[in-house]
């Protein structure tokens, strides 16, 4: 049973292989584990080759998740590998977009800062960092003046706080802090703007879309907007 | 993008600095071990803003030393997969350029940088569209994209592309 299964996987796999690769369809003659397995990185190829086919950087990570799935998808399936075919797709277009996975990838106990909030931060630091240079072992290390040097230099506000009850508004509708953060250092001056440099706002309408109703969204480009006038505001002053 | 965060460490103390100045030895080794310094899990350690708590010690067997756990608050500097980031070009060469954010270098390949744009040579060289209304190089400042991230011991570098809508340069120095 799970052979036939294998076999059909392996032919399904070298035809999608020589359209995308032109690799020697050799697939067939080998055994269940090996097709699954090249199967699995097909399907990585497959997301590059569409969507990005930019780098092998992150193809590494999201190689590995794509192939688990693959095997998820099989198991559950069982036999009708039509079936398992169809849910490593849509897998697989979930996957696409290169979005920013801040909260997946830090500590529970970090908090995002706004570069105004670092600058701000940073230079509470350095006067006390003046205080302690009279210390001769102690040195300021370079990564502090650069670190501090980039924050100011991008910081577009001098009120941090005003910046984060700006921000309030988006947080409510499910904009992520890592999200936010991205958006008030960057400053867009239009929402189709913001919708591009953060595209992980475009799938969390498109969510709410199927959740709730499609006014959500248009209710989000406009806080978006009003968020956006505003921040242009503040930066002017 | 900068992070606040709060990290453990264990610090080892020499017996010598047990008295009354006990905790400014302790906090004083902390910023001169951990500032500067740069993980893959959480960035360059840019400043130490607080220390939360300093453990009970515990002697080690044989040397004497004291290890201390401490918490500590601090400022962390980490480039993300997808981030949009401002940066200063620092480099500009045939195979791309290189650009800094803070700590982190950012290189960006030429075939991450739009079709349209040749690679000069000159003393100053540079990218150019092809009716030069657009120049990247030395001090520009360009908006890129993160695509990759390698962390090494004591540095993070990443991969960066200008390919796509809203990224590119956001200044020319020379017209300033």
């Amino acid at each position: 049973m799970e052979k036939g299964g294998g076999g059909k996987g392996g032919g399904v796999g070298g035809g999608g292989k020589t359209s995308l690769k032109s690799i020697p369809t050799s697939l067939g003659g080998k055994d269940d584990n090996s097709a699954k397995s090249k199967r699995g990185r097909k399907v990585q190829f497959n997301t590059e080759g569409l969507s990005e086919g930019k780098f092998t950087f992150s193809s590494k990570s999201d190689g590995k998740f794509e192939t688990t799935c693959g095997k998820g998808g099989l198991t559950k399936g069982g036999k009708g590998d039509k079936v398992a075919n169809g849910a490593k797709v849509s897998v697989v277009k979930e996957a696409l977009p290169l979005e920013l996975r801040v909260e997946q990838e830090l500590p529970k106990n970090a908090k995002c800062l706004m570069d105004c909030e670092a600058a701000h931060i940073l230079e509470g630091i350095q006067e006390q960092m003046a205080l302690l240079s009279a210390d001769p072992t102690i040195k300021i290390p370079v990564s502090f003046d650069k670190g501090l040097l980039y924050a100011k230099t991008h910081s577009h506000f001098t009120n941090p706080q005003a910046v984060k009850g700006l921000f309030q508004s988006l947080s409510e509708h499910g904009v992520t802090d890592g999200e936010i953060c991205v958006i008030a250092n960057i400053c867009p001056e239009t929402v189709e703007e913001a919708y591009a440099i953060v595209p992980s706002l475009k799938r969390m309408v498109d969510e709410r879309i199927c959740e709730l109703f499609q006014a959500k969204r248009s209710r989000l480009n406009d806080l978006l907007k009003e968020v956006l006038i505003q921040l242009a505001k503040f930066k002017s002053t | 993008m900068f992070f606040h965060i709060v990290l453990e460490r264990n610090m080892q103390l020499h017996p010598r600095h047990f008295g009354r100045n006990l905790r400014e030895h302790i906090i004083s080794k902390l910023m001169k071990d951990v500032e500067g310094t740069c993980s893959g899990r959480h960035g360059f350690v840019v400043a130490i803003t607080s220390v939360e708590n300093i453990g009970k010690g515990l002697i080690r067997d044989g040397t004497g030393f004291v290890t201390f756990p401490v918490k500590y608050q601090c400022v962390v500097f980490r480039p993300f997969k997808g981030e949009i980031l401002e940066a200063v070009v620092s480099m500009v060469n045939k195979m791309g350029f290189f650009a800094e954010a803070g700590p982190v270098q950012i290189f960006v390949s030429n075939h991450l940088i739009p079709d349209d744009m040749e690679f000069q040579s000159g003393d100053m060289p540079n990218y150019t569209t092809s009716d030069g209304s657009v120049k990247i190089q030395k001090d520009s400042e360009v908006r890129l994209k993160i695509i990759g991230t390698r962390v090494d011991a004591t540095e993070i570098f990443c991969i960066g592309t200008i390919k796509d809508d809203f990224l590119g340069v956001i200044n020319d120095p020379t017209t300033i």
